[in-house]
């Protein structure tokens, strides 16, 4: 598979880049290398709840079921990108607790992340309690389809409302989003290199879904 | 003659709506003795210490948060239990029984609001500083938590409407709404004259999207697929 | 016109046919419903498999077979309250094509697990109906008085006997005069004078619309002049 191929050159070489070729920020010094792999870790987290959410939307769009497995596939979205806020979250506390001191400070950026674990949570409590109803994908869905509606209020709501801990600024001395170029390249590697990684363990699990799904028309035929 | 069929329908079901609440009252009690416990319990554990307008914002949203997720996601619910769920669908169309509860979840979290606002007003000791503002906030604040509920209280329904799942569901979709209207309350027991209209036009956004979003969905909700 | 029922290689059950003539019916508005290769799986557990049928005003047909056979699933399927597994059913209002969402309109459906309001009293659940359905020029006193609940229409649902819910579950199911009426187990719970006001109302009825009845009683099948039997 492409992907695979990608996926085996770039995640190495973004590991090499952010520990041993880029250097270090101004005042995190060392740490500053996690920003290579909570930025990218981050982002994922998002494009999964998005992928899902659009999964979702063909799901109910698709009247004739021309496309099988759409439900499953979202699911599957829904799974890494739990993990993936999970691994969010655990960088983002490091990163805090080197920089600010306290390992959770309700930061708004903090907020929307414990704001998509909550979504996820939910949907999977839904979609458990649901496990018997013929109707499971339909009402799951929709549940995803409201989130997916939601957030953008959410993203509207935050900067608005409280000021940000989150330090682009403290990354170099001037308060501009402003990396220098080794870095700016290493974000830019680590960023597509998790990327790839999400699709690639997403093609995975569709590939398991598929075989699994036809393994139990298989046993019911029987 | 469409639309005065669908009027005419909404208010039949209306009708049903309030004439079964009245008469068995489960929703209306459940939630109002939930407010009240919690606002005594709350009272009653400060003992008389005194604490900052933001608190009693926090508090105040707190309580009536739950007492939504107590009271609202009846409306469904209560159709499964007792079997005429089936009944309604056979004889009234998707859109009027949207309508219909969505009516009605906002006329029950209303009468709710105006029943607890002056208890908890009277327990937590509140000085409203800029009174028109804080009604505002209050209904808009109403207004978004009926509409979001009551197309996650359809979603519950159907998966057996039991115990935490519609708060696990509700909270995180909520969590805007609480986040706008608590500042906004604040602001408006803390600061005289305070006229600042963009969180009430955050709130009616909000309510509006999410209950456009409803009609749309709401059949894949409501009928098998 | 008589309406042929082909049912072929049925998963797990014989499905006879019992065809007796049907009359044509004298007013003009024809229904009629056409289904090919309808199957239903519940969770890849097969119920039926490859019904094809025509059913037309006029004719009434009984589903017929042991209880779990698949009659009331069969129904509900017609009905639109299930959906098949696969297969296609179609429905035709004067050659014009029905969906699924207008179903509602023509028709009535009766079910031990249908029920009106409990907290509501017999009239309020009939002029709920009404309303909902916007149903005009309709004679509810006659009606009452017809099934035999015009004392009981200001009780509560939760009062009424079983008989009476029955009875009652039926004249709602009519109020808009549908093309189609289905019915699961009507007989159930009620006595022969119970009983007798159904049947003599199928009976005047027959001819104006379709008529599904599924059931195990040997008088409710001698109603139809169709059948199909699961075994």
């Amino acid at each position: 598979m492409k992907i695979a191929m990608l996926v085996y050159i770039l995640m190495p070489l973004s590991i090499i880049l952010a520990f041993l070729w880029v250097p270090p920020a101004q005042f995190l010094g060392e740490a500053s290398r996690i920003l290579y792999f909570h930025v990218p870790v981050a982002m994922v987290s998002v494009i999964a709840f998005f992928v899902s959410g659009i999964y979702s939307i063909i799901y109910l769009y698709d009247k004739e079921k021309k496309y099988k497995l759409l439900e499953e596939k979202s699911f599957n979205s829904a799974r890494i990108g739990i993990l993936f806020t999970i691994l969010t979250i655990i960088t983002g506390s490091i990163w805090a607790k080197i920089s600010w001191g306290t390992y959770w400070n309700w930061d708004p950026r903090e907020s929307s992340i414990i704001i998509l674990l909550l979504i996820y949570l939910a949907y999977f409590s839904l979609r458990s309690a649901l496990s018997n109803n013929s109707n499971k994908n339909m009402l799951t869905s929709t549940y995803l389809i409201f989130a997916m509606i939601v957030v953008p209020f959410f993203v509207f709501i935050i900067p608005r409302v409280y000021p940000s801990l989150h330090p682009d600024p403290i990354i170099n001395a001037n308060r501009e989003i402003n990396l220098e170029e080794k870095m700016r390249l290493t974000l830019l590697i680590s960023v597509i290199s998790f990327t790839m990684l999400f699709f690639y363990i997403f093609n995975l699990t569709n590939k398991l879904s598929i075989i699994t799904d036809k393994i139990e028309e298989k046993n019911y035929e029987e | 003659m469409e639309a005065s069929a669908s009027i005419k329908s909404v208010v039949s079901n209306l009708k049903k709506e309030f004439t079964i609440e009245f008469r068995n009252r489960f929703a209306v009690n459940v939630a109002l003795s939930f407010a009240a416990i919690s606002t005594i319990a709350i009272s009653l554990a400060l003992g008389g210490i005194p604490i900052s307008p933001k608190m009693k914002a926090v508090l105040f949203w707190i309580i009536m948060f739950f007492s939504a997720m107590n009271g609202l996601s009846h409306i469904f619910t209560r159709e499964e239990e007792e079997g005429t769920s089936l009944f309604l669908r056979l004889n009234v169309t998707p859109e009027s029984i949207l309508s219909s509860k969505l009516i009605f979840n906002i006329i029950i979290f209303l009468l709710l609001q105006i029943i607890i606002t002056p208890l908890y007003i009277f327990f937590l000791q509140v000085e409203i500083k800029s009174i028109i503002p804080f009604l505002l906030t209050l209904f808009t604040g109403g207004l978004s938590l009926a509409s979001i509920t009551t197309i996650l209280a359809a979603i519950v329904a159907k998966a057996g409407g039991k115990g935490s799942l519609f708060t696990i569901i509700s909270f995180p979709l909520v969590l805007p709404v609480l986040w706008i209207v608590i500042n906004s309350t604040f602001i408006s027991l803390d600061k005289q004259n305070y006229y600042q209209y963009n969180n009430l036009l955050f709130l009616l956004a909000f309510s509006a999207t999410i209950i456009a979003v409803s009609f749309l969905l709401f059949k894949y909700i409501w009928l098998e697929e | 016109m008589i309406s042929i029922l082909i049912l072929t290689d049925p998963a797990n059950s014989d499905i006879h046919i019992l065809q007796k003539n049907s009359k044509m019916p004298k007013n003009k508005k024809l229904f009629h419903i056409k289904a090919e290769l309808l199957s239903k799986k519940y969770l890849k557990f097969t119920v039926f498999k490859n019904i094809k049928f025509t059913i037309k005003t006029g004719d009434s047909i009984a589903i017929t077979g042991p209880n779990g056979s698949g009659k009331s699933t069969l129904l509900k399927l017609i009905a639109g309250i299930e959906k098949p597994t696969s297969g296609v059913i179609e429905y035709f209002y004067n050659d014009q094509a029905v969906n699924q969402e207008q179903l509602i309109r023509y028709l009535g459906f009766i079910s031990p697990t249908i029920s009106p309001y409990n907290e509501l009293t017999g009239l309020e659940n009939i002029q709920f109906v009404i309303g909902s359905r916007d149903i005009n020029n309709i004679n509810t006193e006659e009606l009452l008085k017809r099934f035999e609940l015009y004392k009981h229409k200001n009780k509560r649902l939760k009062y009424y006997s079983s008989g009476m819910k029955q009875r009652l579950k039926l004249l709602i199911s009519i109020l808009h005069d549908p093309p189609i009426l289905m019915l699961d187990e009507p007989g159930s719970n009620l006595d022969q004078n119970g009983k007798d006001i159904i049947y003599s109302y199928l009976n005047s009825e027959r001819n104006k619309k379709i008529i599904i009845i599924a059931t195990n009683e040997e008088e409710e099948a001698k109603l139809c002049n169709g059948s199909i039997s699961f075994n």
